[in-house]
């Protein structure tokens, strides 16, 4: 036994030096800047665009890698916070306002300015993305819409005509009940489906409500408007069953196993519809030719599509601070754009390339044309970015929403119950930060005093600054509706 | 080194063998159905890793044609070889470690008298309460303190040190007559010798029970180096595992495959050692 | 002095043979222990310290633990916690039942490697085969069989080695690949799950509308039935066990109340004001207990008031849901031609509110029946002497009487062993499950104490109220081991 005890030892002690001795990750002369992102294709591509770019700019050499092995969440936090973050981060939806708020993300404003990447080189809805709290922390590496793709060939199918491009959620329910009528035999089990879900976001947004009010000081959830909208999903849920009961791709975004099994769906016909954004075409263009149109999600009294960035960020404890910027000012250059154009993976992040030939009719796609433009008319028109508050993290907000919506779904809250459950459990989350973070209690101070002049204004029917109107949701509607004051900036 | 007494059994003949095994067929039949049972997500899984990307999202079982290319394309993706050394790396140094570690904890606690030693092992038991999730903010950060994050180390030496194990081995030590090392004291041994020479082999199958379920854990432990791990050549195998990127989201077909081919060296293990595992528990039993 | 001088010795060497071990449970247990101790009565926050943001750290006394009580889902996600541990007598009891069927099927190890390498080969052979003949999807059935039929030839010529090796293998996937494996199993549009179950409730509707009557009618009448079966059989068996003076006085109580309390709920649900019920359930228990207990003992009364109760409990733990599920049978019986009629859906699994704790428990089962668990009973089986059996088959005992009063007792020691152990993982669990498959949905339904905790600490980077939470659920591992080292041992020492 103790030979094989020494054995054990001198085996393991054997397999620890090779393996120590084999890694891989020694630096060159040449300086590395690691982009923690999806190792793929594209990805790839973005890579060797680069270091082209480099050379034909004549910057001093720079080698970029791919590193897809942290791209977890709570990984990059708790990596970043303890300073053994990578040079250069993605920055995703509830990401965009957590990692800069841990200090971790570098402030870019200065550079930015002065390398041209700011705010004003992509599309303005974009601002607060770009934006956080008045000073740049990233910019977008692709700008993403969502609207309903729609598969032709399934409501030919059916003899149900195609949605038309601007719809309200009266005709969006008639349309769907004709829909799953039509495709689904009485006595059947169901099994296809209007569309795989709806955004709530975009029906309040609709009737001019959103999560937060003007100045993210308080979560507005508890309104009628947001009663009606809750009972209409419930009722296109649970009676109609336009919808699969669980919003999948809601779930799946943060999933681990990756969206599912919605392309197919939408291929095989089951979804007429799906509800997501322009990267699509990566997953339907193998499955075949199909069909193709985009249409906006239902509203009622004000047309808005989501849009977000796909947002790079600079590690604020990083060694190779020039480079990693270099890499900033490339995704507003030329050429990056050009091949995000080709291939087709977003809206590209400076929206003149969206305007080209190249971009609205690719060559060899007739059935794609439909597509192209309209997300790139919703980016320019109609896109807006998700309501956020600097006083509670989108992952809470987002959280909190979900679980409300799923328990009214699941019949233990009425719509009304869930609409006040929404704003209170959110509401006490900004009252938990702002009791400890002293800075952010300064700032909601601030904030609380523009709400209540804000209103006091809207109360006498005068005009509000444009600066006063921190949510962007809020800014495009007083926008609209002609509540700002003449001299706004954006 | 010293064997345990075992009964000679009587080696049947073949014949025999047959006839007993007959006679059993009926229950041979139940435990197959319920084999199938604990079998059947492993044959989906199976079969998963060899469907097309687009296909294993589909609902059918059987894929359209059988892609072997997809297990050489799991180890063109990502170091496999590497993953897997990395976990039998660790998890061998681990239950080395532990082993070694509990093994002297427990003859303290079960084989020598000193004061107070029932006081610190009911303390030592308190602590396989508490949740893991308790200390793992703080166990980052003195490993941050320390600088062991991304460092093989970070991940042995927390798992190296195990309640369990000492509580384990403690029974098992408690059941060896004391009178060996009397004897052995009485010849002038000193207590290391008695530890090293007498009580560690009598305690064998206990020392291989322990290092299989230390294995296990360890091979599979993900979390952890999940958070501490950074650069992909230390990467242990769970870890590596999840990072079969599409264009969006992950490659199921992949990972199906990725996993069968980890589950296969502990089977190998397994199967060559059940039969120490078994004897091992056998003699040692716990007692509450 | 000599004495005390040999004293310093015998701790010193103590000591000595603890140092290794002490040292690391200094360094990674107790530091992080004193630390997140400290912490949960601070204002700790990722946000704010961190290397780039290095705000001062305030002490802020209970408030932590004032916000967690006041969390409106608290309470929520401590029952669901505990709710998920009701699996945990299930999988115990699955464990001991493969433990006893390895054990009958015999144990004689020897042409193991011999029979995988001969079973591997038949089925790579018969892929092959099948391969060649072309693909279809009846092909999965034959595999089913083919994997079925391999298992059998291999078991019978291992003597049963094959199926503990088979029953083990849901412990070689790590954790991770098992959850991914059985999200993909429960997808409810995709998953292999629906798709099987889809055809037979298609078939059971038609069957339903086909003869209405039939199902409205016989479906509560054999619930009702069965439940008043297993009723039966527990309270003749606590009789026995009472004149066997292997059940005390609270031992039947409990068991008592365990039958009558689902016959309570099915009362309550037929429409019995909840009053009322209650009223009939106290009455029930204290009349049965009554009965019970009055009768004289056969060796007269020599254990004492909560003998056999953990066994009680253990016992009572699977019995109440089968009670319960035939309750509901007379409860919906009568509907399902109603249900049938737009045709019976399979359930969205963990997309549903009230199916994802069951589908997460199953899928907790299957794991957990071939674990380590399953090897201990194995172990503690082999263990009983057999003079024990021979003894109880000269009494003439029947075998169930020759579980109950010859195994049962001699594996206590095993089963409070896993049990206490099954506790302290189940209240930490649930974290990672709940990160890969649900995200603690659908409405918080699958989020356990642990997830939360994890939410809290690495998605919200409150650390200081992550670990007051933390400290809370340690302190319920705490009681309820305490508990169960109170109670749950005293019949395994003897």
């Amino acid at each position: 036994m103790k030979l094989f005890f020494a054995a054990c030892v001198i085996g393991l002690g054997l397999l620890s030096a090779a393996l120590f001795l084999t890694q891989s990750d020694r630096e060159g002369d040449v300086p590395v800047i690691t982009w923690i992102t999806q190792n793929d294709e594209n990805k790839r591509a973005i890579v060797d665009t680069f270091h082209q770019w480099i050379k034909d700019q004549k910057l001093p050499p720079v080698e970029l890698r791919i590193d897809n092995t942290n791209q977890d969440p709570t990984k990059k936090l708790v990596q970043g916070v303890s300073g053994v973050g990578a040079d250069l981060l993605d920055l995703y939806l509830y990401e965009t306002d957590l990692f800069p708020a841990t200090g971790m993300i570098a402030d870019l404003t200065e550079d930015a300015k002065r390398m041209g990447f700011g705010p004003e080189a992509t599309y303005p809805a974009l601002y607060d993305d770009v934006i956080t709290l008045g000073r740049q922390y990233t910019f977008p590496r692709n700008t993403g819409v969502t609207l309903f793709w729609v598969n032709r060939g399934t409501f030919a199918k059916y003899n149900v005509p195609t949605p038309p491009w601007r719809w309200n959620s009266d005709e969006f329910e008639a349309l769907g009940r004709r829909f799953v009528a039509a495709a689904n035999p009485p006595g059947t089990r169901q099994r296809v489906y209007f569309a795989n879900g709806v955004s709530r976001d975009v029906l309040r947004r609709g009737l001019g409500l959103t999560t937060f009010n003007e100045t993210g000081t308080f979560c507005t959830l508890d309104d009628p408007r947001n009663v009606t909208v809750l009972t209409r999903v419930r009722k296109w849920v649970v009676e109609d069953r336009l919808f699969p009961t669980k919003e999948e791709d809601a779930a799946m975004a943060a999933d681990i196993t990756g969206y599912g099994s919605m392309f197919s769906h939408f291929t095989s016909g089951r979804f007429a519809m799906i509800y997501t954004g322009h990267w699509a075409f990566i997953m339907i263009r193998p499955r075949g030719v199909f069909q193709l149109a985009a249409v906006e999600p239902p509203q009622d009294d004000f047309p808005n599509t989501e849009m977000g960035a796909g947002g790079v960020g600079v590690y604020e404890g990083t060694k190779h601070r020039e480079h990693a910027l270099r890499f900033m000012q490339f995704l507003a250059s030329e050429p990056f754009n050009r091949l995000i154009v080709r291939q087709a993976d977003s809206l590209p992040p400076v929206p003149k390339y969206a305007e080209t030939e190249e971009f609205l009719h690719p060559q060899g796609r007739e059935n794609e044309w439909g597509v192209h433009g309209a997300f790139a008319q919703s980016g320019r028109e109609t896109g807006i970015l998700y309501s956020r508050s600097p006083f509670v993290l989108f992952s809470q907000t987002f959280r909190i929403e979900m679980e409300t919506y799923e328990a009214m779904i699941a019949g233990r809250l009425t719509p009304a119950e869930a609409a006040k459950q929404m704003a209170d459990r959110i509401n006490t989350e900004i009252r938990l930060t702002v009791a400890r973070n002293d800075r952010l209690r300064a700032l909601y101070e601030e904030r609380l005093e523009l709400q209540r002049q804000i209103d006091a204004r809207r109360a006498a029917g005068r005009p509000v600054p444009a600066a006063w109107v921190t949510d962007s949701f809020h800014r495009a509607y007083y926008q609209k509706h002609g509540w700002l004051e003449e001299e706004a900036k954006p | 080194m010293t064997d345990l007494p075992s009964p000679a059994k009587p080696v049947p003949s073949l014949a025999a063998r047959l006839r007993a095994a007959a006679g059993g067929l009926g229950l041979h039949g139940l435990m197959a159905v319920l084999s199938l049972a604990m079998v059947g997500p492993f044959v989906w899984m199976l079969l998963t890793s060899f469907k097309s990307y687009a296909e294993a999202a589909d609902p059918a079982w059987m894929p359209e044609t059988f892609l072997w290319g997809n297990y050489p394309e799991v180890l063109r993706v990502i170091p496999f070889a590497r993953f897997t050394l990395n976990s039998l790396m660790i998890a061998g140094w681990v239950t080395l470690l532990q082993v070694f570690t509990s093994a002297l904890a427990a003859f303290s606690f079960a084989r020598l008298e000193w004061p107070g030693r029932d006081r610190v092992f009911f303390l030592y038991l308190g602590t396989m309460m508490l949740p893991g999730l308790v200390m793992l903010i703080p166990t980052f950060q003195i490993m941050v303190r320390f600088g062991l994050v991304d460092t093989y180390l970070g991940l042995i030496l927390p798992a190296a040190f195990s309640a369990f194990g000492t509580f384990l081995l403690r029974q098992f030590m408690l059941g060896i007559p004391k009178a060996l090392d009397e004897a052995a004291e009485i010849d002038g041994a000193s207590k290391w010798r008695i530890f090293w020479d007498v009580v560690l082999p009598l305690c064998r199958p206990g020392l291989v029970t322990l290092a299989i379920f230390t294995f296990m854990g360890n091979y599979h432990s993900f979390f952890w180096p999940l958070v501490m791990m950074k650069t992909v050549d230390k990467f242990p195998l769970p870890v590596g595992l999840m990072f079969f990127d599409s264009e969006r989201g992950q490659a199921t077909h992949l990972l199906m495959a990725g996993v069968t081919m980890s589950v296969v060296p502990l089977i190998v293990l397994f199967v060559f050692m059940q039969r120490q595992l078994i004897r091992g528990i056998q003699i040692g039993a716990v007692k509450g | 002095m000599r004495s005390s001088r040999s004293q310093t010795r015998r701790v010193l060497t103590g000591l000595g043979f603890l140092l290794p071990n002490i040292l690391g449970f200094l360094a990674f247990t107790l530091v992080p222990l004193v630390l997140s101790f400290g912490m949960a009565f601070t204002d700790m926050d990722f946000f704010r310290h961190n290397p780039f943001r290095d705000e001062p750290i305030r002490f802020v006394g209970l408030e932590n633990f004032a916000w967690l009580f006041g969390h409106p889902e608290f309470w929520h996600y401590l029952r669901n916690t505990f709710f998920l541990m009701l699996g945990l007598p299930f999988a115990i009891a699955g464990s001991l039942g493969a433990a006893l069927l390895l054990t009958r099927v015999g144990k004689r190890p020897g042409l193991i490697p011999g029979a995988l390498v001969l079973a591997t080969l038949i089925l790579t052979g018969s892929l092959l085969a099948l391969r060649a003949a072309g693909m279809s999807e009846a092909g999965v059935w034959f595999i089913f069989g083919l994997t079925a039929a391999t298992a059998l030839v291999a078991g019978v010529f291992t003597g049963g080695t094959i199926y503990r090796t088979l029953f083990y293998l849901p412990h070689f996937t790590s954790g991770v690949a098992t959850f991914v494996l059985w999200k993909k199993l429960y997808n409810p549009q995709t998953g292999p799950i629906n798709f099987a179950l889809a055809p037979v409730l298609d078939g059971f509707g038609g069957l339903i509308r086909a003869a209405p009557g039939w199902f409205s009618v016989g479906v509560p009448v054999l619930a009702g039935l069965v439940g008043t079966l297993l009723a039966g059989w527990q309270l003749r068996r606590l009789r026995q066990h009472w004149d066997d003076a292997t059940a005390g006085q609270v031992a039947v109580g409990f068991g008592v109340t365990m039958v009558i309390l689902p016959a309570g709920f099915l009362l309550h649900w037929l429409g019995v004001p909840l009053g009322l019920a209650a009223g009939f359930v106290v009455g029930a228990v204290v009349l049965l207990t009554a009965l019970i207990v009055r009768r004289p003992r056969r060796w007269g009364p020599v254990c004492s008031l909560d003998t056999g109760l953990s066994a009680e409990i253990a016992l009572a733990l699977g019995l109440v849901p089968l009670l319960i599920l035939s309750a509901a049978g007379v409860i919906f019986g009568p509907t399902l031609p109603a249900a049938a009629a737009a045709g019976i859906e399979p359930p969205n699994w963990l997309g549903d509110y009230d199916w994802a704790k069951p589908a997460i428990m199953v899928m907790a089962l299957w794991a957990a029946i071939g674990s380590n668990n399953m090897i201990l009973y194995l172990a503690g089986l082999s263990n009983i002497p057999p003079e024990l059996y021979e003894a109880a088959d000269m009494d003439g005992a029947s075998p169930t009487q020759r579980f109950w009063h010859v195994t049962w007792p001699q594996l206590a020691p095993v089963t409070f062993f896993i049990f206490v152990m099954g506790i302290i993982h189940g209240l930490q669990g649930g974290f990672e499950m709940a990160r890969v498959m649900t995200l603690g949905g659908p409405a918080g339904s699958t989020t356990t104490l642990a997830y939360f905790i994890y939410i809290e600490g690495f998605e919200t980077g409150r650390l200081g109220y992550a670990s007051a939470a933390a400290w809370v659920l340690f302190l319920l591992v705490f009681i309820l081991s305490l508990l169960n080292f109170r109670f749950g041992n005293r019949g395994t020492n003897d």
